[in-house]
Formats: structure tokens, C-alpha cells, sequence
């Protein structure tokens, strides 16, 4: 504090107030005179001035007009009003207050008329543009409706018309649920935070599928509670779908344009807040019962059938195979008793040629046996040859006449020997001093 | 029921792929009594949904309906 002191001397003055007052009077009125437009609040008169507040969702001024300038002006009666839109057109002004009277700062205003559609479409155009950028138009059309909601909340004027128009759009859909009625104004300064308070506190409930925002058609002045930006901006931000039908099919508000559905008249949001015509669903969803009896009737039936056929075969097929093969039988007889001769002189040909081909092979097999036993006989009769003995180291005596002698009797008799050895004969005189006895 | 549909859109959905399967005559009598089982059940819940909006439209303010809210004990009170 001692520091900001410190500031306060090293500034120019002190100057007196209220010539101080009066130079802030004097810079404020040169600046440059413009027209406002917005939304008057809090209308109050004295016996020479209206004062007044104009605003709109970014801020507000305070706002003084002479009642001359006023009446000059040539409003309608009651046309300086709260919820009335109006374009004025001024500069800044201060009161530097004295004596008694207290210091105030205002806009002096020394023109003004009610906003026409053309104001109102400007800042309805440069609302929807921001509204745009921001993608808030996209939220609620990315929501998904139910085709058949149980209850749905609606928005609306109480004893406005739409209320009746929006009940037989229902009942053309043969619907016959719970409707939670949010009663608001609809058409002045109050109707936008009322409307957005409804819409929340419905969108709240976890009952309510959907939400239908409706009144009847008005010139835009009449409609623009439904531009208000925080009311769009509430809407946008719903995780419940809202169904808008605000004016008539010409008439466009910000709140179409944030909403997921926008429709032209109370009886076609009672359509969008339920797509289905419980009528037509019912007849549709009898004809699918119907379908599924006739599958599944159908399905058993056509197999019973298929398999009563299938019985029935094996007996028809066995049927077929007996009288085929008594057919077969007849021929092969009558077949048989055709060919029987030729059979028997083939047969008897055929058994020639068998029998011959029998003995041929006997034949050959006989002289085999024969040979074999020549063969057997062949070595028998080679095992007693003398040679075979003589192979093995014995020696035959033989007499001059060639016969063996067998005893040394014989020996000494015929005097001289012939010995035949395997490989040769000798001559051997025999000599009796050398016998044994 | 096996299991509860979604809602209804998804009971109607589920219940026109049953009727196709079927009308293709490409199922065999498993599937078949088993599709049909299913639709049957589906049909019994679209049923009750529309009967759910059938029985005469009710009226609330939202007032009331807060009332109502209140007047109804959730699963947790005895």
C-alpha cells in the first residue's frame, strides 16, 4: 500500500472532481455516435427520461433516452418494453452528478425503433456461424433415437395450440405412452432460460427418450427466444435427442439448427419422436410370427415327409431287386437250355484236350522217376566196384588168366601174379620162403 | 428369453435376419428349430413393447412426474 502511495504522488494533479467530471463528460460525447441492437431489460421512467438495459449473451449497457426523443421515435404503445428487441442509435455519455445528485454513466440514446427481421437475421446469422465453427451442430444428430420411446418430454406454451397439434401426431402413430409436459413461455425475455431450464431438468429424467421443443409459427421477433445462444448451447450439449419445431416451414431458428431432428410443425416432431407407427409394427410383427410358425412347421413337416419316403424305399427297392432277379432266373434257363449241347461237346472238348495235357505231364513225370532210379542204381552199383576198393589202398591178384586169387593157396599154385593198384598193374612171382603161417 | 434385446429396433432387426435365413430355406432343422425358438422369443418382446405404449397415452407435468419418482421406492429401499 505504501508503494502505491508513492504512485499516487508521482502523478500529475491533484485536480478537483468535478472539473474532472466534467472533462469525462466532455471526451465521452465526442466519441463517435453508433447504432446498438439487442434485447431491453429493466425499463424504468422518470418524469423526463426512459432508462433502460440493453443486452444481448455477451454483455449489457445502461441506457437513457429523453421521453421527447421517445415519443419522436413513434413506437407502438408499450414498444419500450423488457424482451423487446430494438435497435438504437447514440453515443456514450456521462452525468457528472453535484450537489445532491449522484454521478452516472449511460448511453444516450436519441433514436430508437423495434429491431426489424433484418437485424434480428444478421446477428441470427453471425450466431449461427459461431455456433457452427464450434461443430455444435453436429452433436445431437450424432445421437441415436429410439424408434419406439415409452415416454417422451415436450417443451412447450401451455395453452398454445401446438400442444394439441403435437397430441394428434401421436395418435396418428397409434402411440399411447407417457408424455411428460415442460410448460414454458415461448415468446419473450423470460422464455429462453425457461425453455433451457424445462429442457435440462426432462433431459434429467432418466425416462424420457426424446424431447420435442414446439410452438407455433410468429415473425422472427416473436420466435427469437429459440435464437437465444445459451438456450441452443444447452440444447446442443443434451445427451438426449431434442426434436425442434419452432414457426412455420419458412420460418429458421438457431435451435433447428442445433437440434438432431428440425421439423415444420408440432404434428410431424410428434412423428420424428416416434419414427415407428405402432400400428404397422404390429400388423408386421404378426406377419413375422406367422413367417416363423410357417418355417418351423414347415421345416418339421417337409423332413417328416422326406422321411416317411425314406421308410418306404428299402421295401420298394427290395421289390424292384426280386422281380429283376426272377427275370434274370427265366433267362438264365431259358439261356441254359439253349446252349446246354454246345456246352457238353465244348465241355467234352475241352476235357480231350485236359486229359491229354494230364498225361503229357504223367509221361514226363514217370521217365523222371525212372532216371532218378538209374541214378540211385548208378552209384550202389559204382560203390562195389573193385576200383572204388582200390582207391583206397587195396591191391587185386590177379592170375595169368586174369582171375582174382583169393587165397595163398592159389597164389603159390599159379607161382606168378599180376597186383592191380588203382593206378597200374605189376607182376609179382610169389615166393613161398617168405609166407607166413 | 436367452438374452434380453438391446431395444426394440434391435429385436425387429435381429427378428427380419431370422425370417431371411429362414425364407432362404439354407438352414438345417437345428438351426432351423433353434432360429425359430428365437423369434419366437423376440416376437413375445416387441410384443410387450408395443403393448408398453398401447394402453392409453398418460399425461404429467414435470412436476408430477418428479412426485412420481419419489412415490417409487428404488431397488436399494426396503
Amino acid at each position: 500500500m505504501r508503494g502505491s502511495l508513492g504512485c499516487v504522488e508521482e502523478l500529475p494533479g491533484p485536480f478537483p472532481v468535478g472539473r474532472y467530471a466534467r472533462k469525462l463528460q466532455e471526451e465521452l460525447r465526442r466519441r463517435a455516435r453508433v447504432r446498438l441492437v439487442g434485447e431491453v431489460t429493466g425499463v424504468s421512467r422518470s418524469k423526463v427520461q426512459a432508462y433502460f438495459e440493453l443486452r444481448d449473451a455477451e454483455g449489457a449497457v445502461p441506457c437513457a433516452i429523453w421521453l421527447d426523443d421517445l415519443e419522436k421515435a413513434g413506437l407502438p404503445a408499450g414498444g419500450l418494453r423488457d424482451g423487446a428487441e430494438v435497435v438504437i442509435g447514440g453515443g456514450p455519455d456521462y452525468y457528472p452528478g453535484g450537489g445532491q445528485a449522484s454521478p452516472s454513466f449511460a448511453f444516450r440514446a436519441t433514436q430508437v425503433r423495434l429491431a426489424g427481421e433484418g437485424d434480428l437475421l444478421a446477428r441470427l446469422d453471425a450466431l449461427r456461424k459461431q455456433l457452427r465453427s464450434e461443430g455444435l451442430f453436429e452433436l445431437q444428430k450424432q445421437l441415436a433415437r429410439p424408434r419406439l420411446p415409452k415416454t417422451i418430454g415436450v417443451v412447450t406454451a401451455e395453452s398454445g395450440a401446438a400442444r394439441r397439434d403435437l397430441l394428434a401426431g401421436l395418435q396418428r402413430r397409434s402411440w399411447a405412452g407417457t408424455v411428460v409436459w415442460g410448460f414454458a413461455p415461448v415468446q419473450d425475455r423470460r422464455a429462453a432460460p425457461a425453455i433451457a431450464a424445462a429442457i435440462q431438468e426432462l433431459a434429467a429424467t432418466p425416462a424420457v427418450e426424446a424431447i420435442v421443443v414446439t410452438r407455433g409459427g410468429g415473425s422472427l421477433a416473436d420466435l427469437w427466444a429459440f435464437c437465444d445462444e445459451t438456450l441452443c448451447r444447452t440444447v446442443a450439449m443434451l445427451r438426449v435427442p431434442v426434436i425442434s419445431a419452432v414457426g412455420h416451414e419458412r420460418d429458421s431458428t438457431l435451435i433447428d439448427d442445433v437440434a438432431a431432428v428440425a421439423c415444420s410443425t408440432p404434428t410431424h416432431a410428434a412423428e420424428a419422436a416416434v419414427p415407428l407407427d405402432c400400428g404397422a409394427a404390429r400388423g408386421d410383427l404378426e406377419r413375422g410370427a406367422a413367417a416363423l410358425r410357417r418355417a418351423g412347421e414347415g421345416a418339421v413337416g417337409s423332413r417328416s415327409r422326406h422321411l416317411v419316403a425314406l421308410a418306404r424305399g428299402p421295401a420298394r427297392a427290395l421289390r424292384r431287386e426280386r422281380i429283376a432277379l426272377n427275370q434274370k432266373t427265366r433267362e438264365i434257363r431259358a439261356s441254359s437250355e439253349r446252349g446246354l449241347a454246345e456246352r457238353r461237346a465244348f465241355q467234352r472238348r475241352l476235357a480231350s484236350v485236359v486229359l491229354s495235357r494230364a498225361a503229357r505231364r504223367a509221361a514226363g513225370a514217370e521217365a523222371n522217376s525212372r532216371r532218378e532210379a538209374l541214378r540211385r542204381a548208378e552209384v550202389a552199383f559204382r560203390a562195389h566196384e573193385p576200383e572204388r576198393t582200390l582207391e583206397r589202398g587195396y591191391a587185386l591178384a590177379e592170375d595169368a588168366a586174369g582171375e582174382p586169387v583169393t587165397s595163398a593157396a592159389a597164389a603159390i599154385a599159379a607161382g606168378r601174379v599180376k597186383l592191380r593198384f588203382a593206378d597200374r598193374a605189376v607182376g609179382a612171382d610169389i615166393d613161398t620162403d617168405g609166407s607166413e603161417r | 428369453m436367452s438374452e434380453k434385446p438391446e431395444s426394440y429396433e434391435a429385436a425387429v432387426e435381429r427378428l427380419e435376419q431370422i425370417i431371411d435365413r429362414l425364407d432362404s430355406g439354407q438352414a438345417g432343422l437345428r438351426e432351423t428349430l433353434d432360429l425359430c425358438r428365437e423369434g419366437r422369443e423376440l416376437v413375445t418382446y416387441c410384443s410387450a413393447e408395443l403393448d408398453a405404449v398401447s394402453e392409453g397415452l398418460e399425461e404429467l407435468r414435470l412436476d408430477e412426474l418428479a412426485a412420481k419418482l419419489e412415490a417409487t421406492p428404488t431397488p436399494n429401499e426396503n
